[in-house]
């Protein structure tokens, strides 16, 4: 038990969980955007693995930045695509989030046995590209807690970078500019937008789009940094899990940065437990983030339905 | 909304409607089928002899007619487990949980000693109906009581379901020490009896024949189902009505899942498998979305669409053993068809005609209660 709460109180334990908590912030903040605006998005983990394919893809035949960009843009197409049957179409989101769920499984592995010539498990002989490491070990320098500095921030992933600073954007963007009232208000009560001269269907496909393409970044890290290359069904659910993060997350990016990284933390512990605890059957190891999130979606639905009752009393 | 198609109120239209739901399935499948003439032209080397196995492998013979008639057994109780969810307006996802637990429940009873008796084939049905509620039931009562979202909840629940079995089979089922992720043949007397011999047609045809039954039974002849059709319809209206939402929701998920836990033992009793391997499920219960929405969760059009699309797996299957058209194809060509069926493409059509007659513009006014979210 104490090497447990060593290693969970270790730099390289807190560095593991920025690493695993990357792609679900970004899966994460795309579903609060698509929430935000009304639009349940049940699609983010087939997205995350549309875009695990597209930049595995890419960045085997260009620069890394390209699968990168490859992942965000083949998120963006589905998100338009999304867009369109939902509010041109009028088909339920819902039901247009399995048509991209059932388009990912079968498609991805469809996409990758085209692009590499028969391969259908893994994309073991496409050799894909990973996403740079960034290196801070000049914070050495600091005097007394350089070295833990160095352990924890050093040698991230650029994204990981990126989706630190879009919690803050995305932040800003909501609470601090028309843009981003407007996306808020579309979600809580669309008649007063659309009343207000807002072109309400146009900021719900944006939203869905921008949505769509967090999701297909999150599957750019996935499948360039946390594993290098393409597995079926490699996101695990992932992109599940952050529907659950965003709910846990209060709707806010804060909140949903807070909710990424516990939920990122416990996708750690499945890495380092089998090493320390050899006796734990790896099924019950892998089972931990389903279990927490389930756990945690209880605890804040009980939590919520609290507020509620007081708000009635009052 | 769009699922729980309008004319399920009302019997005077209910012929109009078909005859739309019928044209609108028809439609979707032919773009299907175009879709997949020329994803299987551009990716094959030899696309004649692929679409010929698709189109004619599975009544070539009488082993591949039976592979046929036991899928679309399989997808009619996937769809009918959707389907009644679907129709309270609760978008459950847990079938496939409860198929891996029902049928590795089953498992439990097959090779225990009652498993050589006549009883294993009767109790590990049940069992596996049992397991399958439960696993309905939770996620219901947590969406009543504390209003706990199914769709994470019960995804969630699959997942921990697929480690659970896997452990179980690795750590109780399996002979010790063997190595294997199968388990012994069960025993004969807890194998479903096989209807025609030399196929895998067998007693879980009848049993999808029933269960169509008596859903639709439930569904439209008792006060339950009007009730359940009412608050899946509106909701808030139901609740005016004196109707209590919340029973309705936790038992249409435990109905469920039952029926995906029956479809659990269907699975491993059934002469497919008779036995459990990990992973044997394979992701076949989310096919049942697609087999639900197609039908727009119409208990009676759940056995249509199921062996059509049964057809089109077997064909996929078929032409992935014979040529080099992978069958995952299928994934994309059921994204389609659940796009195009869940759409109203029906509606510029309309607005073109009211504008010819004169009306003007768009048939939903862009912000109107219909036009708006997913609540519509």
């Amino acid at each position: 038990m104490n090497e447990l709460i060593l290693t969970i109180f270790s730099a390289a334990f807190l560095a593991t969980v920025i690493r695993t908590s990357t792609p679900l912030l970004l899966a994460t903040l795309g579903g609060l955007i698509a929430d935000l605006s009304g639009a349940l998005n049940v699609a983010l983990d087939g997205i995350m693995l549309i875009g695990c394919l597209a930049a595995v893809v890419a960045s085997a035949h260009a620069p890394w930045y390209v699968g990168v960009l490859a992942g965000l843009v083949a998120g963006g197409v589905v998100g338009a695509v999304m867009a369109f049957f939902h509010l041109r179409m009028k088909a339920d989101i819902i039901i247009v989030g399995f048509a991209i769920s059932a388009l990912a499984t079968g498609g991805t592995v469809f996409g990758l046995s085209i692009a590499t010539g028969g391969d259908k498990g893994t994309s073991i002989n496409l050799p894909s590209k990973a996403i740079p490491a960034i290196d801070l070990s000049f914070l050495d320098a600091i005097p007394g807690i350089g070295p833990f500095l160095t352990s924890i921030l050093s040698g991230h992933s650029f994204l990981s970078w990126v989706a630190a600073l879009l919690v803050f954007g995305i932040w800003y963007f909501l609470y601090r500019t028309p843009w981003g009232l407007w996306l808020r208000a579309v979600g809580e009560y669309p008649s007063a937008p659309e009343a207000a001269g807002i072109q309400v269907t146009k900021v719900r496909a944006w939203s869905l789009v921008v949505s769509a393409a967090l999701a297909g970044l999150g599957g750019a890290q996935l499948a360039m940094f946390n594993y290098i290359g393409f597995t079926a069904n490699m996101t695990a659910g992932r992109g599940f899990i952050a529907l659950g993060a965003v709910l846990l997350g209060a709707r806010h990016p804060v909140g949903v940065l807070l909710a990424a990284v516990l939920f990122g933390a416990f996708d750690g512990l499945t890495t380092v437990l089998p090493g320390l605890f050899d006796w734990i059957p790896p099924e019950l190891i892998r089972m931990i983030p389903f279990v927490v999130t389930i756990l945690a979606l209880v605890l804040f639905s009980i939590r919520a339905q609290r507020a509620l009752a007081m708000r009635a009393a009052r | 909304m769009s699922m729980t198609s309008a004319g399920s109120l009302r019997p005077q239209s209910r012929w109009t409607a078909a005859r739309r739901e019928i044209v609108r399935a028809l439609v979707a499948l032919v773009i299907a089928a175009i879709v997949t003439l020329v994803v299987v032209f551009f990716t094959s080397k030899a696309p004649i002899e692929a679409l010929t196995t698709l189109v004619t492998a599975p009544i070539s013979k009488t082993r591949t007619i039976g592979l046929w008639i036991d899928d679309a057994a399989k997808l009619t109780m996937t769809g009918l487990a959707f389907s009644l969810v679907f129709q309270a307006r609760q978008f459950a996802l847990g079938v496939q949980g409860q198929l891996i637990l029902g049928g590795t429940a089953v498992a439990f009873v097959a090779l225990s000693p009652i498993g050589q008796t006549w009883v294993g084939l009767p109790l590990g049905i049940v069992v596996a109906i049992l397991v399958g509620a439960l696993l309905g039931f939770l996620p219901g009562i947590a969406k009543a009581r504390l209003g706990a979202n199914e769709i994470v909840s019960t995804l969630m629940l699959n997942y921990i379901a697929v480690e659970l079995s896997n452990y179980l089979i690795r750590v109780q089922l399996v002979p010790p020490g063997s190595g294997l992720l199968t388990t012994d043949r069960f025993p004969k007397p807890s194998l479903y009896p096989v209807l025609v011999a030399g196929t895998r047609i067998d007693l879980g045809l009848i049993f999808a024949i029933l269960s169509v039954l008596a859903v639709w039974f439930a569904l439209y002849r008792t006060s339950w189902g009007l009730k359940l059709r009412l608050v899946g319809h509106n909701a808030r209206f139901a609740e005016y009505a004196g109707i209590k939402p919340n029973f309705i929701t936790v038992s249409a998920m435990t109905v469920a899942g039952a029926i995906g836990g029956l479809l659990g033992s269907m699975f491993v009793q059934g002469a497919a498998f008779g036995q459990l391997t990990t992973g044997f499920e394979g992701g076949f219960a989310f096919e049942g979305v697609l087999v639900a929405i197609v039908a727009r969760n119409r208990p009676l059009a759940i056995p249509i669409v199921a062996l059509f699309y049964g057809y089109l797996r077997q064909g996929a299957q078929l032409m992935n053993i014979r040529t080099d058209v992978p069958a995952e194809v299928i994934g994309v060509v059921a994204a389609i068809i659940i796009l195009l069926v869940s759409s109203s493409f029906s509606l510029p059509g309309r607005a073109w005609l009211m504008r010819l007659a004169g009306r003007g513009g768009r048939a939903l006014p862009a912000g109107s209660p219909l036009a708006g979210d997913g609540s519509q």
